[in-house]
């Protein structure tokens, strides 16, 4: 049975096309840059319109930029424009009216005047509902500043618009609307027939009208017979709306409070009232057209199959004369004018992808305690899958989707759901929702966010302007100038919030992929970057932050020394060290590093652990390099890492998860580190001054409890206090007896031979100095010994915390 | 180090090795090679980036983005019978980034300050660039004042004069540079390698050592010849 999400069969996808305009070439904006290419522009603003959700107006779904600033624009279309229907029965006009305005005055809400409304727009459902269609094309193009093309059809538009050149108000949208009930009210076309030009001389000439319109228009049109028919409060219905001068119009939201609407008004407010406690679960029309892009779903093969994305050589588009009063001979080009058609798209091919799927899968089960049931077999078989592969998979994504849409709805409670699922993959329409709820985002964030200032001048203002038109300006979203202003004020807004911190170049990178995933929620990228700053960059931007940095940095070298002795050798020989490449990737989490897409699928992964992970990300990245770079000298090195090969994201995170969990905590500890928690009585050592990480009492138990094959200890007394007492199994190597110059495990004789072995155990010194521990350390690292690490407060931890592991060794 | 951004991808490492080979072979047998490392400093945004990606890879890029901590790249330039391998450090123009600097000018034997010919404060930056350079960097650096950005002429804020005089007064190499239009670009990289020293330092080749020259780095001042223009 097919899943109620398509049941409805009305719902279709609407794709219309048109030019923005280019640009002269060789214009540069102030700042030398070349000017944002208009079809960008409309991209970025026209995001907005995807945030819109009402029942009378259709759904904006996508904004694609093709070649030669061509803009595709996809939006829910169902139904039948209202140019198609005829005889409409007098209650129904008031409902369509009585619709329409109510649309119109949400637009108005939100702060937008529709300025194409006619026929054509004002689509009819099955059910007799209205959806105005193609409302945002006067918005995204910033009031037709971007298109050579006028925007709104001359018969419909009010006649002010022709008189000036300001900004459109809400009320030529009534005028539009007044028109648009005549012709409903009259049962046919105003001025039928009349071309272009003259049907401007006509708008214009009602200025002068000194009857009302409506009653001039009904006899101009020789249906003078109709209009008397047609009810007093309809008439005054028409006349509030056809007033020449906007002052005396009407706006959408007082028309509506015409006495034709009182019965419908009532009557809405009682179906809500009693659609309060119904829960009708409809997928969303933005779901379903990225599921149905899944299933092969393509707009622009749809409109080119229509033959509305048509590539002609350009030479064609240049007349072949111009006379110099400016009269052109030979075949203009039409290409900048806008195409009206519009092409409807059925969802087919994703209903018969999903056709299978049963009906119940609209709703995933969850026990009392919040987790998910036991999925089917699909998604467990799927989620062994390569990533990009799931990510592709229409029926896979489609459950996650749902899956997910459950979980966050009721969101906090099933934050640790959604953490178990994150594990496996989280589906780009909800990653955004789904990182804030990893971030444990909650609250009004929006309050939060709006009482920050944003405006007021600073001195960082200068760096992050310079900044932000560098700051991952391939992706269209942040080269457009709504993606600029919006990353100015983020950026602004947290160094505003952060008084102890300051702009450090990088913060930029780090803003992006939250801005990128929300860009239609700004308090919530706001929210995520003050979340995720504290937890993995604590103290980072402080103004004086190397003490931190440094820590980090050696901290990292002790972690490759750790997992890859041989390359920890390499670069220690060539003295290349983690501050000439490390400081972007930890800076920025990678963010300066990776382009966005490859960031998605890292930072998924990152926000699952702790500030620790990062260290082991930097580390997957070496390991991907690691042929290079023990081949390699200085130069070489460091010429790898300005310009970084292709790194193989997914590669990167299962290594680095892996290595992650072969870490235990203490291992990475720092003094400034966020959650301190864990490292309570815990002194770290000067950062830099020991090669080698410690490890943890508490740690080493565990490890001996859970693991005891996993662990080799090395017991660096000498041999009289070893036979005393030991932990069981340990190999003593008395410090006194190791030549530390002899970088070579054989040396040390047989007993040292599991050491020389060692492929994935833990290697803990044990001895009674500390910096003994680390000298002994190094030595193994320099042989080569993976793993090595030196018990925190040596032998006297063991005896205080576990004296009883220690037993005789003879 | 985004590569999506990079519409041409070079395989940094085979492209040096090609050059090598190219042009290598006589340079080996008939002249001297000598090695420079070379510090970009400036304000940021000012196009210190762009002028070494003009100059390695003959390429720009309007979005360049910006540098974090430091970059490497390494270009070389045939000087009548001597290869000169310029080693460029190129860093952070951020202020805050100010206390990395000295790691990556220590031991350099050049330097280029750059400015943005449009932007006043850039210049005033570059100035105290040098005042530190003077100061703090070999005595014997061979520093050039590059004012950048000179083919957005009708924008232009600070004067050629202006700088040049400064230029003057200071010792400085002086040219505008636009990394744009490539204009002087390689110009002020020879200008430097014609007036760098080419004696005996000159030819401790190995690359290997470099590392430490940037770590430890104190010993090479006393190495630095004089100048021969």
């Amino acid at each position: 049975m097919c899943p109620t999400l398509l049941e409805n069969e009305d719902r279709c996808l609407g794709g219309m096309t048109f030019f923005a305009q280019s640009h002269p070439i060789e214009l540069c904006g102030s700042n030398g840059l070349p000017l944002t290419p208009n079809s960008i522009t409309i991209y970025g603003r026209s995001q907005f319109l995807k945030t819109i959700n009402h029942p009378n107006l259709s759904t904006y779904l996508d904004i694609i930029r093709s070649k030669h600033e061509r803009t595709i624009v996809v939006a829910e279309y169902s139904g039948e424009s209202l140019t198609n229907k005829k005889n409409l029965s007098l209650d129904s006009i008031v409902k369509i009216a009585y619709q329409s305005l109510l649309a119109l005055q949400h637009m108005n809400d939100v702060g937008l005047v529709h300025r194409h409304l006619s026929p054509d727009n004002i689509l009819i459902t099955k059910e007799g509902n209205v959806q105005l269609y193609n409302y945002g094309l006067y918005y995204m193009t910033n009031g037709g500043k971007n298109v050579s093309f006028p925007i709104g059809y001359p018969k419909y538009t009010a006649p002010e618009v022709f008189l000036g050149t300001k900004v459109s108000g809400i009320k030529v949208d009534s005028w539009s609307l007044g028109i648009i009930i005549a012709e409903c009210l009259l049962n046919q076309p105003i001025w039928p027939g009349v071309k272009l030009a003259q049907c401007l001389r006509k708008v214009l000439s009602l200025l002068h009208s000194e009857t009302m319109i409506f009653e001039r228009l009904a006899r101009e049109n020789n249906c003078y017979d109709t209009y008397q028919a047609v009810p007093q409060e309809l008439r005054d219905l028409v006349d509030s709306c056809l007033q020449i001068y906007p002052s005396k119009r009407k706006t959408p939201a007082e028309l509506l409070q015409l006495p034709p609407f009182a019965e419908l008004l009532k009557k809405d407010a009682k179906e809500r009232e009693e659609n309060l406690y119904k829960n009708v679960i409809v997928r969303k029309m933005d779901e379903l057209y990225y599921l149905w892009q899944l299933a092969g779903g393509d707009i622009t093969m749809e409109l080119k199959k229509q033959g509305m994305v048509r590539s002609r050589p350009p030479i064609l588009s240049i007349p072949n004369l111009i006379i110099l009063i400016g009269q052109m001979f030979g075949r203009r080009d039409t290409a900048g004018l806008l195409d009206l058609r519009v092409v409807k798209v059925p969802l087919d091919t994703l209903r018969q992808r999903l056709s299978h799927i049963p009906y119940t899968a609209n709703y995933p089960r969850l026990t009392s305690q919040m987790h998910v049931q036991a999925q089917d077999d699909l998604t467990d078989a799927a989620s062994q899958l390569p990533l990009i592969i799931r990510e592709r998979d229409t029926e896979y994504q489609f459950y996650r989707i749902v899956l997910y849409d459950r979980l966050l709805q009721i969101y906090p409670i099933t934050r640790e759901a959604i953490i178990r699922e994150a594990h496996k993959d989280i589906p780009p329409p909800v990653r955004g929702a789904v990182w804030a709820a990893l971030l444990g985002i909650k609250g009004d964030i929006q309050k939060r966010y709006d009482m920050i200032d944003k405006e007021t001048p600073t001195h960082t203002d200068r760096q992050i302007e310079v900044d932000i038109p560098r700051c991952h300006q391939y992706s269209e979203l942040l080269s457009s100038g709504a993606g600029h202003e919006r990353l100015q004020r983020l950026l602004k807004a947290w160094v505003r919030d952060n008084p102890y911190y300051v702009y450090w170049q990088g913060l930029d990178s780090l803003t992006a992929p939250f801005l990128y995933l929300n860009f239609n929620d700004e308090a919530r990228a706001f929210a995520c970057l003050s979340a995720f700053i504290p937890k993995y960059l604590h103290k980072f931007f402080l103004k004086d932050n190397s003490a931190v940095i440094q820590e980090y940095l050696s901290k990292f070298s002790q972690i490759i020394a750790f997992h890859d002795p041989q390359l920890a050798n390499h670069l220690k020989s060539i003295s290349f060290v983690p501050e000439l490449f490390a400081i972007p990737w930890f800076l920025t989490m990678f963010s300066h590093v990776f382009p966005l897409h490859k960031i998605l699928h890292l930072w998924d992964k990152l926000l699952l652990g702790d500030s620790s992970f990062p260290l082991l990300v930097g580390l997957a990245i070496l390991k991907q390099l690691r042929d290079s770079l023990l081949t390699s000298d200085f130069n070489e090195c460091i010429l790898l890492f300005s310009d970084l090969p292709e790194v193989d994201i997914e590669l990167c995170v299962k290594d680095s998860m892996a290595m992650y969990q072969k870490t235990p905590g203490s291992i990475t500890y720092r003094r400034h580190q966020f959650d301190q928690s864990k490292a309570m009585h815990w002194t770290e050592p000067e950062p830099g001054t020991e090669r080698m990480p410690r490890i943890s009492i508490d740690d080493l138990l565990n490890l001996l409890e859970n693991t005891p094959d996993q662990v080799i200890i090395v017991d660096i007394r000498n041999n009289i206090q070893f036979e005393r007492g030991a932990v069981r199994g340990s190999i003593n190597i008395p410090f006194t007896s190791v030549q530390l110059s002899q970088t070579d495990i054989n040396t040390l004789g047989p007993h040292a031979q599991p050491l020389a072995d060692n492929k994935d155990s833990i290697v803990v010194i044990i001895g009674p100095h500390d910096q003994n521990n680390a000298l002994f350390a190094d030595f193994l690292v320099s042989c080569g010994v993976m793993g090595v690490c030196s018990l925190q407060g040596g032998i006297y931890a063991l005896r205080s915390k576990a004296a009883r592991i220690l037993v005789p060794t003879r | 180090m985004r590569n999506i951004r990079r519409p041409i991808r070079f395989r940094t490492k085979d492209n040096m090795a090609n050059r090598g080979t190219a042009q290598r072979p006589n340079g080996q047998t008939q002249g001297k090679i000598c090695q420079f490392k070379l510090v970009l400093l400036g304000e940021s945004a000012v196009g210190k980036s762009s002028l070494v990606l003009r100059f390695v890879k003959g390429q720009f890029h309007e979005y360049q983005e910006s540098t974090i901590g430091a970059a490497f790249l390494t270009q070389t330039v045939c000087l009548d019978d001597t290869t000169v391998k310029f080693e460029i450090w190129d860093t952070a123009g951020q202020e805050r980034y100010h206390s990395l600097a000295p790691m990556y000018y220590r031991g350099a034997q050049a330097a280029i300050v750059v400015y943005d010919i449009t932007n006043q404060d850039t210049f005033v930056r570059a100035t105290t660039w040098v005042k530190e350079l003077q100061r703090q960097a070999s005595p014997n650096i061979v520093i050039a004042l590059a004012g950048n950005k000179a083919d957005l002429a009708n924008k232009r804020v600070v004067e050629c004069d202006e700088a040049q005089a400064y230029a003057d007064e200071n010792g400085l190499l002086f040219m505008e540079t636009s990394a744009k239009t490539a204009m002087n670009v390689n110009d002020i990289f020879l200008a430097i390698a014609k007036k760098l020293p080419k004696n005996e330092q000159a030819g401790n080749g190995g690359s290997s050592g470099q590392g430490r020259r940037l770590a430890e780095a104190e010993g090479q001042k006393a190495t630095a010849g004089n100048c021969c223009k």
